[in-house]
């Protein structure tokens, strides 16, 4: 009871499926009674960024980054802030809660899409110099990231320098990006350590592991740690990565198993009419 | 600096900052044009292989661009990925210290200065990326105030063809080159589609009242709601319009068939390429005629063994006829070029 109330206090403010009292011992009470140490355990290490808590990341990064690029002579009006993926996903909302939080648009900072090539070359002409930012809230593999972005690169003009600004950056991702000569700030690190059932964290005995594996797989049996099995414990408010175990998760519409952060698509739609 | 004419202002090029550094690969950052596909893997092979023996000797370009930590390479990308690939491999200098590329650090260059670098790399790229390719081209018209091919051509190392395919696309609305730029490849209209409608629009604008009437961006929007529709299954098929319109030049009645088949073809979404236009284009035997008549004009001339003719005056018009065929094979031949996007996929 009292981790039930420790969690729903935490997780209170989850946006596709608030975290209650009710819901967080529903939750625990799903699994086995042999299980329900471990699956406290592993919600326990979740780390969860708040709405503020992501917003004070972003704009604390930002002024970092401003400030390391005024100190080279590139001005506000010189920094091409990008989103990178499709209109509505988690991207183009941190530009616009950054730009809205840190006043950017009346810095003279310019903003555009990665997908609109056409805008991104044109803008790109204009500043001439200058340095690109990319917004996400979470890089998990950096695969998508990385594609988005070379494809944009194509239409690349002048001579800018890149950065990426994301609350929270996985290690995996960490490689790819800087092979791109990307230098990303950001708020943490997600190492594989992190993450209790990634294959190479000892966290849990090994005998935990594989029962909550086993579970995982149960719930999903193709993503049952997550895509790419990175097995990632960063929840953020608005939505959880797909790169969460299943148990979190749940399954699609949440039967049979219900999970505590379920993403907007694993939830049952409601019925019209 | 070079200049292309006497009244232009000089081209930017690239400025040394006058310092040679010794570089980790970490510390550098690749082209953001990575062509790194295009590399052939035997000659990188060959040159890795003698970086793992010697080392890098000729030192790499590089620039910091402002705010950057990392230096972004100018030239030598190659010498670079093979230190990365050596770098990986565990591969460590004779003095058993980190692999290091030594680096002639320059200024960062201007926008143009890296643009026309950017075209260097471009001359590696096939014809599929011609879009953002012709957005550069743009740009490098607009700053230096240049059009004429030949010029243009010196400048970006690109060849007349190419530089005449990207004022093609340049020539459509910015709405029809954004949708070559879709970053999915499922949806993207090719850039080469532009290259092989343009002539056709211009036709059916020209020979049809009603497409004429229609206007030329509606027009355009027709053809490519019909490409998405698949009844365009190549872009080629664009060449069996023109071919059906020039081959019944001397038949009017034919001609008069083809341009209503033209317009049934932009007005009806169902209408296919193939089944429109084939009926008018006898291929095979023009083709098969004009393959006997390239092998029987080079026969003939062998014949009449001119290699060692001495007259100054035949010599002069013989290399001034010579030429005329030339130019017209090499532009017939360019003519011929042109395919579909190789990651677009097709019926």
């Amino acid at each position: 009871m009292i981790h039930s109330i420790k969690f729903s206090l935490r997780f209170h403010d989850y946006k596709p499926q608030p975290l209650s009292l009710l819901s967080a011992s529903r939750w625990i009470r799903q699994f086995e009674k042999k299980d329900r140490k471990i699956a406290r355990q592993l919600l326990d290490k979740v780390i969860y960024i708040s709405e503020s808590r992501r917003r004070d990341i972003l704009v604390e990064q930002n002024a970092a980054l401003m400030k390391r690029l005024l100190a080279a002579n590139v001005p506000p009006k010189k920094l091409i802030y990008v989103s990178v993926h499709d209109a509505g996903s988690s991207s183009p909302v941190m530009l616009n809660l950054l730009r809205d939080a840190a006043g950017l648009e009346r810095l003279g900072c310019k903003f555009v899409d990665a997908r609109d090539s056409l805008r991104l070359n044109k803008t790109m002409n204009e500043v001439g110099v200058g340095a690109l930012i990319y917004v996400d809230d979470f890089i998990g593999t950096g695969n998508q990231f990385c594609a988005e972005r070379d494809f944009a690169a194509k239409s690349f003009v002048g001579t800018f320098s890149e950065f990426l600004l994301a609350p929270s950056i996985c290690e995996e991702a960490f490689y790819q990006i800087s092979e791109r000569g990307i230098e990303a700030f950001t708020g943490h690190v997600h190492s594989k350590a992190e993450r209790p059932l990634h294959a190479n964290s000892s966290f849990f005995a090994r005998e935990d592991k594989e029962r909550l594996e086993l579970v995982c797989k149960g719930v999903n049996s193709k993503f049952g740690l997550g895509y790419q099995k990175l097995a990632t414990m960063v929840v953020l408010y608005r939505n959880a990565p797909n790169t969460v175990p299943a148990v979190l998760r749940g399954s699609l519409n949440q039967k049979p198993f219900a999970g505590i952060f379920p993403r907007w698509k694993d939830l049952p739609v409601r019925k019209i009419g | 600096m070079p200049t292309l004419k006497p009244s232009q202002p000089p081209i930017p090029q690239v400025i040394p900052a006058g310092e040679l550094r010794h570089l980790t690969p970490e510390e550098i950052k690749p082209s953001s044009n990575n062509p790194r596909h295009l590399f052939d893997a035997d000659q990188l092979l060959e040159l890795k292989k003698n970086i793992g023996e010697h080392g890098v000797l000729v030192p790499i370009t590089v620039f910091q661009a402002k705010g950057q930590s990392k230096f972004s390479i100018l030239d030598g990308e190659r010498r670079y990925r093979c230190v990365v690939e050596l770098t990986r491999e565990g591969h460590k200098a004779k003095d058993g210290a980190e692999l290091k590329l030594p680096a002639n650090v320059v200024e960062p260059p201007t926008k143009i200065a890296g643009l026309l670098y950017m075209f260097s790399i471009h001359n590696f790229r096939e014809a599929w990326e011609l879009m953002p390719t012709a957005l550069s081209l743009k740009i490098v018209m607009e700053e230096l105030g240049e059009r004429d091919n030949k010029a243009l051509s010196k400048l970006t190392g690109l060849s007349d063809p190419q530089i005449e395919r990207c004022k093609k696309l340049l020539a459509f609305p910015e709405r029809f080159q954004q949708l070559s730029l879709d970053p999915n490849p499922t949806t993207r209209i090719p850039s080469n589609f532009w290259i092989e409608a343009l002539p056709v629009i211009d036709l059916a604008l020209e020979t049809v009242p009603t497409i004429k009437k229609l206007g030329r961006d509606r027009a355009t929007d027709k053809l490519v709601e019909k490409y998405r529709e698949r009844k365009i299954k190549s872009v080629i098929h664009f060449r069996r319009i023109m071919e059906s319109y020039d081959l019944s030049e001397d038949e009017p009645a034919t001609r008069a068939k083809v341009v209503r088949r033209i317009e049934e073809f932009f007005l009806n979404p169902k209408m296919e390429t193939r089944d429109a236009f084939d009926e008018f284009v006898v291929e095979k035997k023009r083709v098969q005629s004009a393959l006997s008549a390239c092998e029987g004009f080079i026969s003939q001339l062998q014949r009449f063994k001119l290699k060692y003719t001495t007259d100054d005056e035949e010599r002069k018009n013989l290399r001034k006829a010579l030429r005329e065929v030339r130019e017209y094979c090499k532009s017939l031949e360019q003519a011929l070029t042109g395919g579909d996007d190789p990651d677009v996929p097709h019926n």
